[in-house]
């Protein structure tokens, strides 16, 4: 979920072309919200700086529905300060990723911290 | 273990064909003494024979030894010097047991390739391929960011806006915070695309604007710098993001003329897998067809047709007649002296005896191709110091260039006229001119629009730079100059313009663009219009009576009208508007940011400058022409293109009707408003 078209479209093509995974999208959090509940991703990648429904908010919702409070959350964030990575942290989201992301990289990133294989 | 014999090539091919077969064991001898020896041990599966240790002598030897070991199944790879020596290539095919043939410069992956298909050993995907899907991603993310370039300009305009308002200490607090927003998201976006710097320039400038009111006017004028230097940052082009691959493939358009259908589509196969295209035709009549529908890049031709009256010699013969002529490889089994001669008389520009791996063919058409290319290619180079002209021309001559140098920058308009060059080299510091002046006075005019300006400097501080993209240059090279990279840049600034041209993105009779690169542009403005809600005009223009035009008045008359439209419309609109001919006499204008009133006015003076066209034809006669148009605009109209253009069909239609020669805009305006007329 990233509200950057540019963004998610980089994500979408590194994600797809190098982690070979298929990639749903959605400029907001409230898109996101409601297509993760009806398709149940095996991950969600969340922007942080988004209007209306932010990063943090986005991922409350998440965990308030039980369909989709267990699915593994990462941030996607230019905000890198020691003081936001401790929220972060204390919210429970998996794992941070800093932008800018080299869209090479990105998916071996994922992989990592989500413990998956490319 | 298979073994493979080298003669007369490096102990370090040997070792980088071990590596990549993997499986093999390669030993390199130096002389023939040793490699008889070699050969007398019985055991080698493959033998490699340079012509460094080819002479007369020697090859009589090897054969000799061939027999006398009698080994007459051991195959044997040849190399020759260069493809220009195809009298020996003919006589070494002859010979039994030839298993392939190559050339110098060896290619390591080619060889490779040849060895596994003999031997019938896997060959392991080259690690090139790895480089190649870097490259394919790196491709789509260039794609990506060209489509939201503007857009990402567009903020770094807020940022500039912000910056100015805090010069003149009137940053308001919602300007403010939407540059941190703005320099925020920059800053996690640039470095994605490639732009590292820019990541860090918009991250500064975020912090800043965070700070707002408190900087002091030092720190306001640094932040200025800043928003100036990212702005710059990412408006480059080439700088940054991994260059594409080669793209002159894509659009190589290879003609296989052969009625061997099997040979033909093995060539076919080879050429797709290289990225070009490629057609086959089986007999001569089918290959002028194929030539009639589609200029072939490169034709390779076979001469003997049996079941034909004429042989390939006349083909060929029609396409060096060709202005410019189609260049052509001869493949045939028919290779005696009286042929080669008669091929070359006809201009073939090569002779490849049959039989020959389809793989070496194609190393042939590529080297064909870049011959084709460079030798077409004209560069100027100015500059004031006469060693540098003469390094150039050192440098750029055996690469096929025609370098025309100027050391005058003074005369540097005369020469432009005299010899129009497909590039142009300008040194940044000269007397009199400075390079930066002539590369502006070359911006400044429209038919140097699409010439490519590189700089040579020896200064490469982020000030001089400035200066040389906001002069409108492309690129630049610093002194001293160092080869590879000089040519490289070079070379791909020639395939990108000559490419330009060669996908045809304008209609060239009009200069308008054409329909496929219209679309294009219509879709990322639409795009625009949508994110930064603003309206977009599109109106479609059709020449009235157009038909009868050229019946009456004939062909040359109708075009004469196009292309004095095309004049009109270009002079009418403005440069950022699409001006495009999408068909035979249809027009199509989009204007980002006009609403339908504005567009009508437009359109409204152009049929006024129209009506006052007068044609006058060689025999004396004269005729005017009108045209009639519909306009429609986003989003009233419609939200993506195919329903805009229904809608300005729809009112375009509706002014055929009402009597032409008018211009209507779409929409609930029926009999209200006919528009002008």
């Amino acid at each position: 979920m990233d509200d950057e078209n540019d963004i998610r479209e980089v994500a979408q093509t590194s994600l797809e072309m190098v982690g070979g995974w298929r990639v749903l999208t959605a400029c907001s959090g409230i898109e996101g919200l409601a297509i993760a509940e009806s398709e149940q991703p095996d991950a969600i990648l969340l922007d942080v700086m988004m209007p209306h429904l932010d990063g943090p908010g986005t991922f409350r919702q998440l965990q308030a529905n039980t369909a989709t409070r267990y699915i593994p959350v990462i941030f996607l964030t230019a905000k890198v300060q020691a003081a936001d990575r401790v929220c972060f942290n204390d919210l429970g989201i998996t794992a941070v990723i800093a932008k800018p992301f080299d869209p090479m990289l990105l998916p071996h990133q994922v992989a990592e911290v989500l413990g998956w294989a490319l | 273990m298979p073994r493979i014999l080298m003669a007369g090539l490096s102990a370090e091919l040997a070792a980088l064909l071990e590596d990549r077969l993997g499986g093999v064991a390669v030993r390199a001898t130096r002389s023939v003494e040793d490699t008889l020896e070699e050969l007398a041990r019985g055991d080698c599966s493959l033998l490699i024979v340079d012509y460094s240790v080819m002479d007369q002598t020697a090859s009589d030897v090897l054969i000799q030894a061939h027999d006398r070991l009698a080994v007459n199944e051991l195959p044997v790879v040849y190399c020759l010097k260069d493809s220009t020596d195809t009298a020996l290539a003919g006589t070494l095919l002859q010979q039994t047991g030839v298993a392939g043939l190559v050339f110098h410069p060896l290619d390591g992956e080619q060889l490779a390739r040849h060895v596994a298909s003999i031997l019938g050993l896997p060959l392991p995907p080259a690690v090139t391929e790895e480089k190649r899907f870097e490259q394919e991603i790196s491709a789509a993310v260039a794609a990506v960011w060209e489509r939201f370039k503007e857009n990402n300009l567009g903020r770094v305009t807020v940022l500039d806006q912000a910056a100015n308002a805090l010069l003149e200490g009137k940053l308001g607090g919602e300007l403010r915070r939407q540059a941190e927003r703005e320099a925020h998201k920059l800053a996690g976006s640039a470095g994605t695309f490639g732009f590292a710097k820019g990541s860090r320039l918009a991250r500064e400038i975020e912090y800043m604007f965070q700070a707002g009111e408190s900087l002091g006017q030092d720190q306001a004028q640094r932040l200025s710098q800043l928003v100036r230097a990212l702005r710059q940052e990412l408006a480059q082009t080439v700088v940054g993001l991994a260059p594409t691959p080669t793209p002159a493939g894509e659009s190589t358009m290879l003609l296989v003329v052969d009625d061997d259908v099997d040979l033909a589509e093995r060539l076919v196969m080879e050429a797709t897998s290289r990225g070009m295209r490629a057609v086959a035709a089986t007999s001569l009549s089918a290959a002028r067809e194929a030539v009639a529908r589609e200029r072939p890049d490169a034709v390779i031709l076979d001469l003997c047709f049996p079941d034909e009256a004429e042989d390939g010699l006349d083909l060929l013969a029609e396409l060096g007649s060709f202005r410019p002529p189609v260049p052509v490889l001869v493949l045939t089994v028919k290779d005696t002296f009286i042929d080669r001669v008669e091929v070359a008389r006809l201009g073939g520009r090569g002779f490849l005896p049959k039989p020959i791996p389809p793989a070496d063919v194609m190393e042939a058409v590529d080297r064909l191709l870049q011959q084709c290319r460079a030798a077409e290619a004209r560069i100027m180079a100015v500059d004031d110091d006469p060693q540098v002209l003469a390094t150039l021309r050192a440098l750029l001559e055996p690469k096929g260039l025609r370098l025309t140098t100027l050391n005058d920058p003074l005369r540097f308009w005369e020469a432009l006229g005299e010899s129009p060059p497909d590039l142009l080299v300008l040194d940044l510091d000269m007397p009199h001119v400075s390079g930066i002046e002539l590369c502006r006075v070359v911006r400044n005019d429209q038919r140097w629009d699409g010439l490519p300006v590189l700089f040579l400097t020896s200064h490469t501080d982020p000030e001089t730079k400035h200066r040389i993209f906001a002069a409108g240059a492309d690129d630049y090279l610093s002194k001293p100059i160092v080869e590879p990279e000089l040519v490289t840049r070079i070379v791909n600034r020639l395939e990108r313009t000559k490419l330009h041209r060669n996908m045809a993105e304008t209609d060239p009779l009009t200069g308008l663009a054409n329909r496929r690169k219209s679309v294009q542009v219509l879709g990322q403005f639409l795009r625009l219009a949508e994110r930064y809600a603003q309206p977009l005009c599109l109106a479609i223009m059709d020449l009235d009576r157009f038909k009868q035009v050229n019946d009456r008045y004939g062909h040359v008359a109708g075009d004469e009208v196009l292309r004095r439209l095309g004049e009109v419309l270009l002079h009418t609109f403005r440069g950022e508007d699409v001006v495009a001919r999408w068909g035979g006499e249809e027009f199509l204008v989009g204007m980002y940011g006009m609403t339908w009133s504005e567009g009508v006015q437009r359109l409204s003076e152009v049929l006024e400058a129209m009506r006052f066209e007068e044609f006058t034809l060689q025999d004396g006669a004269q005729f005017r022409v009108t045209f009639s148009a519909g306009v429609a605009q986003y989003p009233r109209d419609g939200t993506d293109l195919q329903a805009l253009c229904r809608a300005a069909d729809v009112a375009l239609y509706r002014a055929k009707e009402t009597g032409r020669n008018r211009v209507i805009p779409a929409g609930c305006c029926v009999g209200n408003e006919e528009g002008t007329g």
